[in-house]
């Protein structure tokens, strides 16, 4: 019964959504929009969603999920044009597309590969959004046991796993970026005792540093930088032809495209992991899982499925810890808890409670959105291609003054640009020594919460650690975070290869007894 | 996309000693403020306990990045051991440094951290949006549009001595003196600003085959900051971080009884 009546609420949700025409007009607005920013090379989903952010702050918060939301979906998707076209990802989520989709251009099949990504975007988005309705629930409700151990447990957690798997060179440099987010949430009054902590007097500190401008200034200024610095010049992109839905294909593949969205939404739902790991994850594992490996980057069709199936699927999977625990699963993810708080929504658990159809909201822009995008990329494909041929140097710079400028409508105080360039600067040149960023936005984010449900379950346990071990979820917890830690040692490293090899020895000497 | 031009890993682990140091110090320096903040001693007439302390979740931050930062060294001088040490600073004495120093790659660094900082740090309290954002998008695509490496040094120049006549009217008096006959002063000087560089830009590109771009340059330079302002302005009513001149026209003419 609740289940019909929850399906009942999601279709008046959506049929709402489709009968207002502002929302429409909205939905496919950044849909495009979106797929334009995933399209030119130096622009991402993140970025994207951090703009439209500082627009949406006078929207009503249904409006500017839509917006939001549908720009994530679109620039996700929108990567695969640069990455088919001229072999050069427009989004980090689409370089496991250019393997083979740059190929398929290359033979004169550009057209079948974008109407091949489109369809399989789609799809991937939707089954995402499957994924948010039947799991949020379960998620919420067992979320609901968690005392403020657990809670503080799933942030660190959340900031070593984002740490561990996010970082392109050492692992410490990962837990590092997590900490040193960690301690910029320090920074102002403490919540518990309003103590001011780390302001060295500067009373803008006081009610801490603003997160979104700090996440623009994080995701955006080091983009802006190393474009204008590298002076890449854009290859001509290759012809495209008429776009194809290539039905017949996804049909022929629907066990990999399944496979493929279940990897994305899984890749999601783990805190910090964005959909570039999903679809280079999905691509290996359809390479793995061939019968013909060989043909992947030649131009093979089921290579562009995984990818972009995957990565789409993400959107959803990303959405599922953001929404029920507060914890982003992405990159675009955090953006949006940002956007959302400022919205005055304030995702975790009790968000069934405090806002019951919400969930049911974002997945029916979900859905809306990546029928938007398929309508969209079939139609105005061809169109969006020609963003390709805009110099970055033009628009790197205006993105640079929707940056600063969107930054300082978020609270009308110029302080917020202060801190965000510094910020996006230090972001610079801890990328290029292999810091990765999105363990340090999740630190940011998560850092009030870590810090005040340490401190309110050690006043409930009487400054006594040991509720941790006594109960199941927080031991759990635990364990996996001291597992993630050890397993970075070297003397761990050893002795379970030592082990795993005593095991490996011993077997065939039983066998030869 | 930062990644594929990051620095290899020997350089990567040089690189690495210094931002563990960096974060070491941080940690240290954390844990220190940590310990001027209450622990068990009462504050706003609350009596502490070290549970509840605000000095709790800092203490444990600062701890742990002196500690990983520990661990970056060592992994680091692992693999470099102290000769790599050495030899970093050796390259930094080294012409090789003063040369990496002069790079059009690192000249354009600089070129782009600069107007980032003007635009944020001076522009943007002081000038009307509209044309600090026509200035810094004008000097960003001179600079890496229509322009090319061997002049970059020269427009840097020219903004740094720009820059610094602007600052010292701003920070003087002087402003303040003359907006009290001539409003706007600082915004006139700005466009004043502008011209120039467009005229100096026009006399370097003139008879080469930039001036298609000299002139997309200028139409985007002037559409895109109108576009942006006058959708956050008069659409979103965003405050403009500064209002002058051009505000003060836009205003005219946007609330002009003439519309109602």
């Amino acid at each position: 019964m609740v289940v019909l009546e929850r399906i009942e609420t999601f279709f008046e949700i959506a049929a709402g959504m489709v009968t207002d025409p502002v929302s429409l007009a909205i939905l496919f607005g950044s849909v495009l929009l979106g797929i334009i920013f995933g399209a030119m090379p130096g622009l991402t989903s993140t970025l994207g969603v951090a703009l439209l952010t500082a627009l949406t702050y006078s929207m009503d918060t249904p409006m500017a999920m839509i917006c939001l939301l549908a720009i994530y979906v679109g620039g996700t998707y929108g990567g695969s044009y640069a990455s088919i076209l001229i072999n050069i990802p427009g989004t980090a989520a689409a370089a496991a597309t250019a393997m083979d989709g740059y190929p398929l251009a290359k033979k004169g099949e550009g057209g079948r590969a974008i109407g091949l990504t489109t369809t399989a975007s789609a799809i991937g988005t939707t089954v995402s959004m499957l994924f948010v309705v039947s799991i949020s629930p379960l998620i919420s409700n067992f979320a609901l046991e968690f005392t403020s151990f657990e809670f503080f447990l799933l942030a660190f957690f959340g900031i070593l796993i984002s740490g561990t798997l996010t970082a392109p060179d050492l692992v410490i440099k990962g837990w590092i970026a997590g900490f040193l987010g960690l301690f910029l949430a320090c920074i102002g009054r403490d919540q518990l005792q309003f103590f001011p902590r780390f302001t060295f007097g500067i009373t803008e500190l006081e009610s801490g540093i603003e997160v979104v401008p700090v996440l623009i200034g994080a995701f955006g200024i080091p983009q802006i930088i190393d474009v204008l610095r590298s002076r890449t010049t854009m290859p001509r992109a290759e012809k495209l032809q008429r776009i194809i839905p290539e039905i017949g294909t996804v049909l022929k593949n629907i066990p990999a495209i399944v496979r493929s969205a279940l990897i994305g939404v899984g890749i999601g739902a783990v805190p910090g992991i964005g959909e570039d790991i999903a679809g280079w994850v999905s691509y290996g594992t359809a390479k793995n899982t061939s019968k013909h490996p060989e043909t992947f980057g030649t131009g093979e069709l089921k290579g562009v499925i995984a990818s972009e199936t995957a990565n789409n699927a993400c959107v959803g999977g990303a959405m599922i810890p953001l929404l029920n625990l507060g914890i982003p699963g992405s990159p675009p993810a955090a953006m949006l808890l940002g956007a959302l708080m400022l919205h005055g929504v304030t995702p975790g658990p009790m968000i069934t409670f405090e806002h019951p159809t919400f969930i049911l909201e974002v997945a029916a822009i979900l859905l809306l959105a990546s029928m938007a995008m398929w309508i969209t990329g079939m139609i105005l494909a061809k169109q969006v291609v020609k963003v390709l041929n805009i110099p970055t140097p033009l628009f790197m710079p205006i993105i640079g003054v929707l940056c600063i400028i969107g930054s300082y409508s978020l609270g009308l105080n110029i302080f917020n640009l202060y801190l965000m360039l510094p910020v996006g600067v230090i972001c610079y040149f801890l990328t290029n020594m292999g810091y990765p960023i999105a363990p340090l936005v999740i630190g940011v984010i998560l850092g009030p919460m870590a810090d005040e449900n340490l401190r309110r379950a050690l006043m409930v346990s009487q400054g006594s650690f040991m509720p941790v071990f006594q109960r199941p979820v927080s031991l759990l917890l635990f364990i996996i975070i001291v597992l993630t830690i050890l397993s970075q040692l070297g003397w761990y490293k050893r002795l379970i290869d030592r082990f795993k090899a005593k095991i490996f020895n011993k077997s065939p000497s039983r066998q030869g007894k | 996309m930062i990644y594929t031009d990051m620095i290899e890993i020997e350089k990567l682990r040089k690189a690495d000693i210094f931002s563990g140091t960096a974060i070491f110090c941080l940690g240290v320096f954390a844990v220190y403020q940590a310990f001027q903040m209450p622990m068990k001693d009462s504050y706003a007439g609350v009596q502490n306990v070290w549970y509840v302390s605000p000095a709790l979740f800092p203490l444990l931050i600062g701890s742990t990045l002196a500690l990983l930062g520990l661990i970056l060294i060592r992994t680091a001088l692992k693999e470099v051991g102290v000769q790599g040490v050495k030899a970093v600073f050796g390259y930094l004495s080294s012409t090789a440094f003063a040369d990496f120093l002069k790079q059009p790659v690192t000249i354009r660094f600089y070129g782009i951290v600069l107007n980032l900082f003007i635009f944020v740090f001076l522009l943007i309290p002081n000038i009307d949006f509209f044309l600090a954002a026509i200035l810094f998008l004008l000097l960003f695509f001179f600079m890496f549009y229509c322009g090319f490496d061997e002049r970059l040094v020269g427009l840097i120049s020219k903004i740094i001595g720009g820059t610094f006549i602007l600052a010292l009217y701003l920070i003087s008096d002087l402003a303040d003196k003359v907006d009290t006959f001539a409003y706007f002063s600082a915004d006139i000087l700005v466009i004043a600003y502008i011209f120039l560089l467009i005229w100096h830009y026009y006399q370097l590109v003139k008879e080469s085959e930039l001036i298609p771009k000299f002139k997309l340059s200028l139409l985007i330079g002037f559409l895109a900051p109108f576009t942006i302002g006058i959708i956050f302005k008069y659409f979103l009513l965003v405050p403009m971080p500064h209002e002058g001149l051009v505000v003060s026209l836009l205003d005219a003419i946007w609330y002009a009884e003439i519309w109602s």
